[in-house]
């Protein structure tokens, strides 16, 4: 029987193009047509940023970090901060289960960065400083935490863990607080379906 | 000295919280209801408290009075310190770094934001710290919100605050509420909706209607809410104590046995071994995860006919 494969980057990146800035918008939703047909990208600068600060996090969690220079690197303080809480985890968790949304039977997939007795840990870097942002209720609409519940029934707290390399910044949801994934699956595919995207889905995103 | 989980007595824990809402809600009474009550008023808005809620009060020009004032021996008869705003608090700071830290300061005399709020960032911390860790005492920031608006125009509440303290306040606070009127009850929200943020734990949670003070009706309501929570960390314990010890068991067992893994053979008997281990919370998961990375270090792949075999075979 098809399937058809769901993760929370696909969400979030549709969701992106209702909630970002508006001259932002078109912008995003070429971004956001970009990740439904699976096209391979580039990773920006951002990007990058985020995979080497996440890398170090492992790293020094783990007591594998041996530094290549002479100095530490710039973001050393606020990875040792991650890495702390992080320490004894599984890290680069990756799960899949399957459901039904809508009559279409889905596999949900999802790369967990930490998972440590019943908590589930996700490492953000933020590119600019903390100072200038408000991060409070950042993840409240995130389909990431309601994703990763479901791929892990058994885990009973969502932790964020934030860092702009120096400091840190932890938003933590509940299960119970987390609406289920499927309620935004659904959303999503009656977009798909007014849009006129569905049947990009289909084919892009049959799981093999 | 190590306490083992059974026999850890949270019936003295302390709590830290932030309560925030827009000016004249209401916040600072509702702040003033915790048990044995210190403001340190760096608002200057201890007059807008009606006369018989009002507790004792610091009321300083500088951070440094506060410093002092904390030292002293009468604070042993306080078990709550009431930070009042932490937005102003902030201010208070701004001045401290200015007045003596050479680096806070640009060369026309102005608060070098970049350097400075470092130092305010700092000290936000060490005073935190040193009130709840060392001093031992509940902590209440109270914030006015900020109200912006979202992309569509709908209002969204944030703690009304310069410099990243917004965000890490929240880091170590047990609870966060905002309090609004509501059909006209004042009521303190601990979860958070698309308007406002809040931060729900130790089974405190939702909306509660803050009771309408009089005679009838002391001024307790955080008090309660306190009390209220040791009991449910108190049951949480006793809900997470098996689970966790569960958990350890099992997860130093899978230590062991993935240890033992050395080619497809061992691989395979680990994969059965572990299933039929007894889990609890997230050992199932942890313990896929390990055996995926020992067998993916090994050049091991996972075929659904014989299990475990070596990559081309």
């Amino acid at each position: 029987m098809e399937r058809y494969l769901m993760t929370q980057t696909l969400l979030s990146s549709w969701l992106y193009t209702f909630n970002c800035m508006e001259e932002l918008e078109e912008d995003a939703m070429n971004d956001f047509l970009s990740t439904l047909n699976r096209e391979t990208k580039e990773p920006t600068d951002a990007m990058k940023n985020g995979i080497e600060f996440e890398r170090l996090c492992y790293g020094i969690a783990a007591g594998t970090y041996q530094p290549t220079g002479v100095e530490f690197p710039r973001t050393f303080a606020g990875a040792s901060k991650v890495a702390e809480i992080i320490r004894g985890a599984q890290v680069q968790v990756a799960l899949q289960k399957e459901t039904e949304v809508l009559g279409m039977p889905l596999l949900l997939y999802g790369i967990l960065d930490g998972l440590k007795a019943g908590v589930i840990y996700d490492v953000k870097f933020l590119n600019k400083g903390m100072g200038g942002v408000d991060l409070a209720g950042k993840y409240l609409e995130s389909p990431q935490h309601p994703m990763y519940f479901a791929l892990c029934p058994e885990a009973y707290l969502f932790r964020y863990l934030v860092s702009d390399g120096t400091d840190l910044y932890i938003e933590r949801y509940t299960r119970t607080e987390t609406p289920p994934i499927e309620s935004i699956i659904e959303q999503f595919f009656c977009w798909l379906d007014a849009s006129g995207y569905m049947s990009v889905y289909k084919e892009k995103w049959l799981a093999k | 000295m190590i306490v083992r989980p059974e026999k850890m007595d949270f019936s003295k824990q302390t709590f830290s919280a932030i309560i925030y809402g827009a000016p004249g809600v209401g916040k600072t009474t509702v702040a003033c209801s915790a048990p044995k009550p210190l403001l340190i008023d760096f608002d200057r808005g201890i007059s807008r408290v009606r006369a018989d809620h009002r507790v004792p009060t610091i009321i300083c020009d500088t951070y440094e009075e506060v410093l002092q004032d904390l030292s002293d021996p009468s604070m042993a008869d306080f078990e709550t310190i009431i930070i009042d705003t932490g937005g102003a608090f902030v201010t208070f700071l701004k001045d401290w770094a200015l007045r003596t830290k050479p680096g806070a300061k640009t060369k026309t005399g102005e608060f070098n934001s970049l350097k400075g709020f470092g130092f305010v960032k700092t000290e936000f911390m060490n005073f935190t710290n040193q009130v709840k860790t060392i001093m031992n005492k509940n902590v209440i920031y109270v914030f006015h919100a900020d109200e912006k608006a979202d992309k569509d125009g709908t209002p969204i509440q944030r703690l009304l605050c310069e410099g990243a303290a917004k965000n890490f306040v929240w880091n170590g606070c047990d609870f966060g509420g905002y309090i609004q009127m509501l059909g006209g009850n004042r009521t303190i929200c601990f979860t958070p909706e698309q308007e406002f943020f809040a931060k729900q734990s130790h089974g405190i949670s939702g909306k509660h209607v803050i009771p309408f003070l009089d005679d009838k009706h002391p001024n307790n309501f955080m008090t309660l809410l306190f009390e209220q929570a040791r009991k449910n960390i108190e049951a949480e314990k006793d809900y997470f104590e098996p689970l966790q010890k569960q958990y350890a068991e099992t997860m130093e067992n899978v230590k062991g046995i993935v240890e033992e893994i050395t080619d497809a053979e061992t691989a395979n008997m680990a994969a059965d071994t572990i299933k039929n281990l007894e889990h609890a919370l997230t050992s199932k998961q942890e313990a896929a995860a390990m055996l995926k990375a020992k067998t993916d270090s090994l050049g091991l792949k996972y075929t659904r006919k014989d299990g475990y075999v070596l990559k081309g075979e």
